[in-house]
């Protein structure tokens, strides 16, 4: 299994590190929120962690703490649009449960 | 499904914490709203692509209104339920509007003490803040859906030269939307945070903004994200409209019109006007056909026309440097800002006034909405490491009525804001228990020639010889440049205070009427809907919590513990069905709290499960 | 937030006319930063409102202390020496000779055919003898001498007020 972007996310990835100017990447991974539930982290990375995996994808580089790697193995980051709104979206096969706006999930 | 934005290292929100916010530009003829995703200021689009909304509603007996490009090109065939360059009549009396020239395709009603003047329409008399009010509705609307989500504020630009009135008036228009409104920021300055964070532009810049009603020009001092505005001036009505205006004047005396022009007519020469203007951005010439007149207006001509508008621009520019005390030569940059900065003779003269080319690299369109989503950005929360920071000017000085009718001023103009600065008066009459206080704006020595904010009076003042009471008059101008003035006599700590409403403001009353009328039932909705959100949360989490309790907790958690955690879910259970929003939302952050030690033990276990299954090869190898 | 402590402590300035406009610049730059009501919109509305008041203060302080007229007559207040226009007579007869000479010049100027030029060789004039009594000043309030010095505060305010009167009539001429 792998964790992968497609097109569409690397190219506003690589949009949105040029426009800030600094920063080698951006980190992917899951914190806890409150009673039980994950949530998902998505940051720029001005410094990476010497435990962090790193997946190069095109231009882009993805860093994820080995922690989180286990709830996100296997996941595409996608950037969609929905009408006017737009943004990116973790496609994680691990999850077996979300809250009705995707914000917080279990696995 | 909440779509997720690229956060600052360490500043990924939780569930249902986004911050949203946006920056809108109210102008003149179109207005737009922005917003930072990902780190990038950006402008937002409605579902036709378009970022620019005309600024122009129009309203039907059944006294709906239609906002944009829409009510835009019912300008001629509907004139008096549509209107337009609203932002011109903000803040101001029947006296002002009547100098911005003589014919107006509009019916105002003028209200009794002297407030702003209304528009008369199909579906009543309609007051420009209302109207201004249908404009932020659609583009918090289109923020809203563009965010996925309730916006937590914006910042709403006005130009630097807005006087009290004005920008209290353009306040009461978000009052009337709902939407909070972190900071009212000066157009000129938002247009430079654009260009400092984006253009890392440094040292002195000027900022020159021609927009479609108003010109501003400020002086900043750029340096390591602080940017401090040295000095502003401008005129609050001058703008590209004028330009349209002498323009229009022009072709009707070419084609032989009457001075007495329906309202339909003067709509129509004043959009070919318009056109014409911005033909002759690009060529030398152009051809007009209106109201059955054709003829040709070269930019030599067009030029002669609009050159006396240009220069008292740049009688402003110069009185801004001296105000800076500053030469031209010490700019570093000169930034154009608004429509009118297209017109070529704007250009030009202003190049040559500043002995420099203007930077024109972030669309004059665009620049002040992208900047004040910048600061909306950051006065939400979502920078906390930004050190970024505006030192902004009051523009016009405020001051009292003294003796003979004469102003005291009391705060100078370009003093920093916030301010509190406090004078000193007495009395002047033996036995005098009240003292009348007039507060009034602008530069003028004689009262009558400056704005006249609020009266108020000091009553309870303890009778005394003349001169022996002291009155402390304070004026406090908080971070939007709106003041608050109190007065208060010292010796018996009598104390009179007043948030200054502008005479030609909106009372509190009238803005409780108009949120009542246009728009409460739509805000009932919202808290309805809220509410109901909030329900659903308070019982998922309930739920949630119950079932976590009964599969690890015992495992997990000491009987202290525990039995903490079974009473926060009782405090859920109770309150799952409360009617009040900020409880039940207390309510779910104390037990987020409360659980959140729970939930890291939780999801150490898990990881350890999860890991169990996988290699640390079979991790490497998927990468 | 202290703001009770004088305007030279709150910037971290030594008490003296002499200042450093650059450290003064970067000092009220960092007070700014750490107190301004932006920082502060995610607090309390007691904290907000402390913001508006402290950095009012700080605001305050910077104007004055960049003012050489102002920072002079804080200088004096610091010495319980409280200037106010209406009580203090600049009894140099010299001085005040020279001062109606000048306001003569300003009031006759709009007749000259060059107004612009004759105005700014009178603003030049006026603004080098205004250096001239700040230094004065300043050699005088080195010494304690806060009674000459008080002297030349008057006088300093003179030729202040002279200057706003350039600049009124320039403002003027500027309006078309």
């Amino acid at each position: 299994m792998a964790i992968t972007m497609t097109p569409a996310a690397e190219q506003h990835v690589v949009k949105h590190l040029a426009h800030r100017g600094h920063g080698v990447g951006i980190r992917l991974g899951v914190k806890t929120t409150g009673c039980s539930g994950l949530s998902y982290v998505l940051e720029f990375v001005d410094k990476s962690d010497q435990s962090d995996l790193v997946v190069a994808s095109g231009e882009a580089k993805l860093f994820i703490d080995p922690k989180s790697f286990a709830f996100l193995d296997g996941t595409q980051l996608d950037f969609v649009k929905e009408g006017l709104n737009e943004g990116f979206e973790f496609k994680n096969p691990n999850v077996k449960d979300e809250c009705g706006c995707g914000e917080s999930f279990h696995v | 499904m909440v779509l997720l934005q690229i956060s600052e290292p360490g500043q990924s929100p939780s569930p249902h914490q986004r911050r949203r916010a946006a920056g809108i530009d109210l102008g003149t003829t179109n207005s737009l709203v922005a917003s930072v995703r990902s780190g990038t200021p950006e402008v937002l689009l409605d579902a036709d692509n378009q970022y620019l909304l005309p600024s122009v509603v129009r309203y039907n007996a059944l006294k709906e209104s239609t906002v944009g490009y829409a009510a835009y090109l019912q300008l001629s065939t509907d004139p008096l339920n549509t209107l337009s360059s609203v932002k011109r009549f903000m803040g101001r009396g029947i006296q002002d509007i009547k100098k911005l020239g003589s014919q107006m395709p509009y019916e105002l009603t003028t209200q009794v003490d002297g407030g702003m003047p209304n528009f008369k329409t199909v579906a009543g008399d309609v007051s420009p803040v209302e109207a201004s009010a249908e404009i932020l509705k659609v583009l918090v609307s289109r923020s809203e859906e563009a965010l996925g989500g309730t916006l937590d504020g914006v910042v709403l630009t006005v130009p630097a030269y807005f006087d009290e009135a004005q920008r209290q008036a353009t306040k009461d228009a978000a009052t009337l939307t709902g939407v909070k409104v972190l900071r009212l920021l000066n157009e000129p300055t938002a247009a430079a945070v654009a260009y400092g964070l984006d253009q890392g532009a440094e040292g002195i810049i000027a900022i020159y903004d021609f927009g479609g009603g108003t010109f501003d020009v400020s002086i900043l001092r750029l340096s390591s994200g602080v940017f401090q505005v040295l000095a502003t001036g401008g005129d609050s009505s001058l703008g590209g409209d004028d330009i349209d205006r002498v323009v229009a004047q022009w072709f009707s005396e070419k084609a032989g019109f009457s001075d007495d022009l329906s309202p339909s007519l003067q709509r129509e020469l004043l959009m070919s006007a318009r056109i014409a203007k911005e033909e002759l951005s690009e060529s030398i010439f152009t051809e007009v056909n209106v109201a059955g007149w054709t003829g040709v207006l070269s930019r030599e001509k067009f030029n002669l026309l609009i050159n006396p508008l240009v220069d008292k621009t740049l009688g402003c520019c110069k009185r801004v440097l001296r105000d800076a005390k500053l030469k031209a030569s010490d700019i570093t940059n000169v930034v154009m800002v608004g429509g009118s900065t297209r017109t070529h003779l704007v250009r030009q003269k202003v190049a040559d006034a500043f002995h420099r080319e203007p930077l024109v690299n972030i669309d004059p369109d665009k620049v002040v909405a992208l900047g004040a989503a910048i600061q909306a950005d950051l006065l939400v929360g979502n920078k906390p490491d930004e050190d970024m920071l505006l030192l902004d000017v009051i523009p016009l000085s405020l001051g009292l009525e003294t003796m003979g009718g004469l102003m005291e001023k009391i705060i100078h103009r370009n003093t920093t804001i916030p301010i509190i600065k406090s004078q000193e008066f007495t009395t002047f009459k033996d036995g005098q228990t009240a003292m009348s206080v007039h507060v009034l704006q602008g530069e003028r020595e004689l009262i009558s020639d400056c704005r006249s904010l609020a009266r108020f009076e000091l009553r309870g003042i303890p009778p005394l010889v003349a001169g022996a009471a002291k009155i402390q008059v304070s004026f406090q101008v908080d971070a939007d440049g709106l003041l608050n003035v109190s007065a208060k006599e010292l010796a018996s700590g009598v104390e009179s205070r007043i948030e200054v409403k502008p005479s030609y403001g909106l009372n509190d009353k009238d803005i409780a009427r108009m949120l009542q009328e246009s728009y409460g039932s739509a805000k009932e909705d919202m808290l309805a809907r809220a509410l109901r959100e909030q329900q659903v949360d308070a019982r998922r989490m309930r739920e949630d919590l119950l079932a976590a309790l009964k599969k690890d907790g015992r495992e997990l958690l000491s009987d202290t513990e525990y039995s903490c955690l079974e009473l926060t879910v009782r405090d859920l259970d109770k309150i799952c069905d409360s009617q009040s929003y900020r409880e039940i939302s207390h309510q779910i952050e104390a037990a987020s709290k409360a659980s959140e030690e729970f939930a890291a033990r939780r999801m150490n276990v898990s990881i350890k499960k999860a890991l169990a299954g996988h290699s640390l090869d079979d991790m490497e190898r998927g990468i | 937030m202290n703001f009770s402590c004088d305007y030279f402590e709150l910037f971290g300035c030594p008490i003296n006319y002499k200042i450093d406009l650059v450290l003064l610049d970067k000092r009220y730059h960092e007070l700014q930063s750490k107190f301004h009501p932006d920082r502060y919109m995610r607090e309390s509305l007691h904290e907000q409102r402390l913001a508006v008041q402290y950095v009012s203060f700080v605001n305050q302080a910077y104007a004055e202390l960049k003012s050489p007229l102002f920072r002079a007559k804080y200088l004096l207040s610091l010495q319980s020496i409280n200037f106010s226009d209406e009580t203090h007579i600049v009894h140099d007869p010299l001085f005040l000779m020279e001062q109606i000479e000048l306001r003569e010049k300003l009031a006759d100027i709009r007749e000259t055919d060059q107004v612009s030029v004759a105005l700014e060789k009178l603003k030049e004039d006026a603004s080098l003898r205004y250096t001239e009594i700040q230094e004065m000043f300043e050699g005088q309030y080195n010494k304690n001498d806060f009674q000459v010095a008080f002297d030349s505060l008057a006088k300093m305010q003179f030729v202040s007020k002279f200057l706003d009167e350039i600049e009124r009539l320039e403002e003027e001429l500027d309006d078309f």
